[in-house]
């Protein structure tokens, strides 16, 4: 597999086949002696903004941070992780992972609060 | 039978949404300025957003993707933020444009200044996107949209020089005003060939759930429907070299709108551009704002769909909100919506290969589109004309803005 092409930016679901955003990054475990295996995928947005550019992730960061808006990426472990199609699944349940935090957020603070939601 | 009433019903929605503001303003000056000499610019873009229109349905139809989606999987994060940060910007330009478009048709209407308006048609707009769904914003304001067919009664009415017109469809150099005739040009190209019209094609097809079985009408709705869209704008050229040119009038104000048709309709005319106007903006500005918040949840792998509730893709609908809430803002504090066309509309036509070049390599990817590749011959219109439209619009902005010819 090429990680690159197949599993990074792809968009994934958990288990229920809901949308719980896009592999931002892949963590490889590297140890002396033996192969670098893959360990986890990433979603964030710090991880995201570290490809573009390592200081407007922590100005970004430190800014989230500050009103109170984590921004620690969220890590699934590999063996949870299929890769498919275009698409990679996640043996998880999207609404009780970090990964949805700012929808949830704002589906109780602002859009359940609009009358017709 | 059922195929064919999709077909009919594709190209009458085609033709409905096809008219907005940049095709209006942009059609009317050049009209004014240079007479039929600019109709050239129209068939160019008409030609090339039939094929862009006609890949992104093809595209939609075959890899179950939309065209945003494909561009950050196929080309990475850092790509798709460029092309992110591009098409928001120049998306919210034109979105200001037609709200300031149907604020503007309801200070013809009523005599209220254009910035009262700004907030009750964010409201409207709001209020449809919120409780409607794709079908309604798509079909139901695409076939209001009809309405703006008086302009092709209007032209054929006034009795142009048929043959003039047709030997207007050929380009031809700018007898006086160069950079001014250039710059029209770009303008048109602009508002012909706009990325969120193929975007929110491709969006569309994957909330009609088409398969492979759509690309046949797919071919037939694009041609079709773009064409006779592209037929509308020319008619407005037409009306605007028949009325404004002999008189040496300029299009500079859009009060000046109702007298394309007032010659030729008498006193419905000014009631039909009105209607026509303000229809024809308010179903784009409703479907620029939705591409925006499409391209931000497509982007970033996020619930979206105009079909869901509200409450069921929160992140979705909390960028349409504020995409109209930008939208609105040039409006309300009275920036003259003439000059956001014009600008947005040769804004468009600059940046048009960010969005265009990724989505031609996704059109001859395998393992996107498989065997419904593009031809050399689909490639290469998109690339000439994109090209000349890019071209024109770097060396002839800055010459309109700074002066020369």
């Amino acid at each position: 597999m090429d990680l690159m092409r197949d599993c990074l930016d792809k968009l994934l679901e958990d288990s229920a086949k809901r949308r719980m955003g896009r592999v931002d990054g892949i963590i490889l475990d590297i140890e002396d002696g033996r192969q670098p295996h893959v360990a986890y995928v990433e979603v964030g947005v710090k991880t995201l903004l570290n490809r573009v550019s390592t200081r407007l992730a922590n100005v970004v960061a430190r800014w989230l941070r500050k009103v109170g808006i984590p921004t620690d990426p969220y890590r699934i472990a590999w063996g949870k992780v299929r890769v498919g199609l275009n698409k990679v699944e996640a043996d998880v349940e999207a609404e009780k992972t970090p990964a949805l935090e700012w929808e949830l957020w704002l589906r109780k603070k602002v859009i359940g609060r609009i009358p017709g939601a | 039978m059922k195929k064919i009433l999709e077909i009919a019903l594709g190209i009458v929605t085609s033709v409905g949404g096809f008219l907005e503001i940049g095709s209006i303003a942009t059609a009317a000056q050049a009209g004014s300025d240079f007479s039929f000499q600019l109709i050239w610019a129209i068939v160019l873009g008409g030609i090339c957003i039939i094929f862009l229109v006609e890949q992104a349905g093809r595209f939609a139809a075959v890899s179950g993707h939309t065209v945003p989606d494909a561009i950050r999987e196929r080309f990475g994060f850092n790509y798709f933020a460029f092309l992110y940060l591009v098409l928001v910007l120049v998306s919210l330009v034109v979105l200001a444009a037609e709200i300031g478009g149907v604020c503007i048709a309801l200070e013809l209407a009523t005599g209220i200044s254009f910035p009262w308006w700004a907030i009750p048609v964010a409201i409207v707009i709001w209020l449809v996107i919120w409780k409607g769904t794709f079908g309604v914003i798509e079909k139901g304001v695409s076939l209001l949209g009809l309405i703006t067919l008086c302009f092709v009664v209007g032209a054929v009415m006034i009795h142009p020089p048929w043959t003039q017109v047709a030997q207007s469809a050929l380009p031809s150099l700018p007898k006086h005003d160069s950079a001014h005739y250039w710059f029209g040009a770009v303008a048109i190209l602009g508002a012909s060939i706009s990325p969120y019209l193929y975007f929110f094609y491709s969006s569309g097809a994957i909330e009609d759930e088409w398969n492979e079985g759509y690309v046949g009408i797919n071919r037939i709705i694009a041609a079709a429907g773009m064409s006779f869209g592209s037929v509308i704008s020319v008619a407005v050229l037409i009306l605007a070299a028949m009325i404004f040119a002999p008189q040496g009038v300029k299009f500079e104000h859009y009060s000046q709108l109702p007298m394309l048709l007032i010659p030729v309709f008498g006193y419905w005319g000014y009631w039909l551009i009105v209607a026509s106007v303000g229809i024809a903006c308010l179903g784009a500005a409703m479907e620029i704002t939705l591409e925006i918040a499409y391209l931000t949840a497509q982007g970033f792998g996020w619930n979206w769909s105009e079909n869901q509730r509200p409450l069921d893709e929160a992140r979705f609908s909390a960028a349409y909100m504020i995409a109209i809430i930008l939208g609105i803002l040039p409006s309300l504090i009275g920036v003259d919506p003439l000059t956001l066309t014009i600008f947005g509309m040769a804004l468009t036509s600059a940046t048009l290969p960010v969005s265009v070049v990724p989505f031609l390599f996704l059109m001859n990817d395998y393992t996107y589109v498989r065997i419904y590749r593009n031809g050399w011959f689909s490639n290469a219109v998109v690339i000439v004309i994109i090209g000349i439209a890019f071209v024109l619009a770097v060396l002839s902005i800055p010459l309109q803005i700074f002066g020369g010819s």
